[in-house]
């Protein structure tokens, strides 16, 4: 006992530093372990949470943009096509429209030539006709003071045939 | 000069005396309680000032911790106990650095000449502080051995029978394993104290005997051997604990 009274051991002071640090040691636990390490474990599971969300967000990303590569080259092709569809019809119709008109021409020429060909038949008989009548009416006069009624019946006659 | 193996009584409350280290010892509690409190009361997710500091120190130890421990479960129940030892001693420690350490006190007469009792005194000088902290850091360490192995597996480890396998040596080796359970509290204690203490009276004498720039090197390394001699602590209360939850190899 008295060795450790030369060490300066003291029951009562040994008590007392035992009983501050475990005062320490739960006020600390309580007061400021356990928030803080709440705290880190929280945080460090938003983080994996903030990193997994990210390559999440890249691998959609990633998709997103393959959709739209993907939808545009079908788009692309599929104008093309309508363009391709578009011409083709135009140019049928053009042919068809130019098979059409020539053959309206076609038509009106002849149809013209027709009755050019009737006008030219009809306006020869009535010339003919009207000839004849002037001739005979001409004729009529200048006989008609040189030739008798024989005469007359002779040249009908041969006239007739 | 006075040099006291013993801590320096400053003043009475009734029939307990107040020394120097258990007052410093009672400041360094408080205040480290109100630090930790109020850095997380306002703990922000992005940290800030002191708050990056503790994070630093909360998340190295707790690494450290799960590497011994190896259990999540274990580092956490056990974290709050390695980290006060940790930081209690450390703190204490280098109080005793501060200026005016042993040299700044009440002027005391003793046996016909004047004296200084200092205010400044390291908890950690003081065995009184060292001897109750092994304590709790041996009765912490065996009654999770018990609780983790039961008292009987746990027993085992120190009373082997000399009919099984090495015949008489095991037995020989688990007494001597009982006996370092006890020489634990005196390693820890002694260690502890007997390093704090001859550091203090280095820089005094130190001090006495040069007073500008040379003890400067010694400064340093008392800073450094406070550093050590916590981290010691703390780690061998983390190992011992370890082993002591950790199943008898025979």
């Amino acid at each position: 006992m008295e060795a450790l009274a030369n060490l300066g051991i003291d029951w009562k002071l040994l008590t007392a530093q035992a009983v501050n640090f475990l005062i320490l040691l739960f006020v600390l636990r309580r007061f400021a372990y356990r928030p803080m390490l709440d705290f880190l474990e929280q945080r460090s599971d938003r983080i994996e949470q903030g990193l997994k969300d990210a390559e999440a967000a890249q691998v959609k990303l990633a998709q997103m943009e393959e959709r739209e590569k993907a939808t545009l080259a079908a788009a692309r092709s599929e104008a093309r096509s309508i363009v391709e569809a578009a011409e083709a019809s135009a140019k049928k119709r053009d042919a068809e429209r130019l098979i059409e008109t020539e053959a309206a021409t076609k038509r009106f020429t002849e149809e013209a030539r027709v009755k050019i060909e009737e006008e030219k038949q009809k306006a020869l008989t009535e010339a003919k006709q009207e000839i004849a009548q002037v001739v005979t009416a001409s004729v009529e006069k200048i006989l008609k003071e040189t030739v008798d009624a024989a005469k007359d019946q002779d040249i009908i006659k041969k006239s007739l045939h | 000069m006075e040099i006291s193996i013993a801590a320096e009584k400053l003043f009475s409350i009734g029939s307990f005396p107040v020394t120097n280290a258990f007052l410093i010892g009672f400041l360094v509690s408080v205040s480290l309680m109100l630090v930790s409190v109020f850095v997380s009361r306002r703990l922000t997710l992005v940290p800030r000032g002191v708050q990056n500091v503790l994070e630093l120190i909360f998340e190295g130890l707790l690494g450290f911790i799960d590497s011994v421990l190896e259990d999540k479960q274990q580092s956490r129940k056990f974290f709050p106990l390695i980290t006060t030892i940790f930081l209690f001693v450390l703190l204490s420690n280098w109080v005793g650095l501060l200026p005016g350490a042993g040299t700044v006190g009440l002027a005391h007469m003793q046996e016909g000449h004047a004296t200084i009792v200092p205010f400044l005194r390291s908890t950690s000088a003081d065995l009184n502080f060292t001897i109750a902290l092994s304590l709790i850091a041996v009765f912490v360490i065996q009654f999770s051995g018990i609780a983790a192995l039961g008292i009987i597996k746990y027993g085992q480890k120190f009373f082997v029978s000399p009919f099984h396998k090495p015949y008489g040596l095991g037995t020989i080796m688990g007494l001597l394993e009982l006996v370092s359970e006890f020489a634990k509290l005196l390693s820890f204690s002694f260690r502890l104290f007997g390093n704090v203490f001859a550091g203090e009276i280095l820089l005094v004498v130190m001090l006495h005997l040069v007073p500008y720039f040379i003890p400067l090197p010694f400064l340093f390394l008392e800073v450094f051997v406070g550093f050590i001699q916590a981290a010691v602590f703390a780690m061998l209360t983390l190992v011992f604990l370890k082993m002591a939850m950790t199943e008898a190899a025979h």
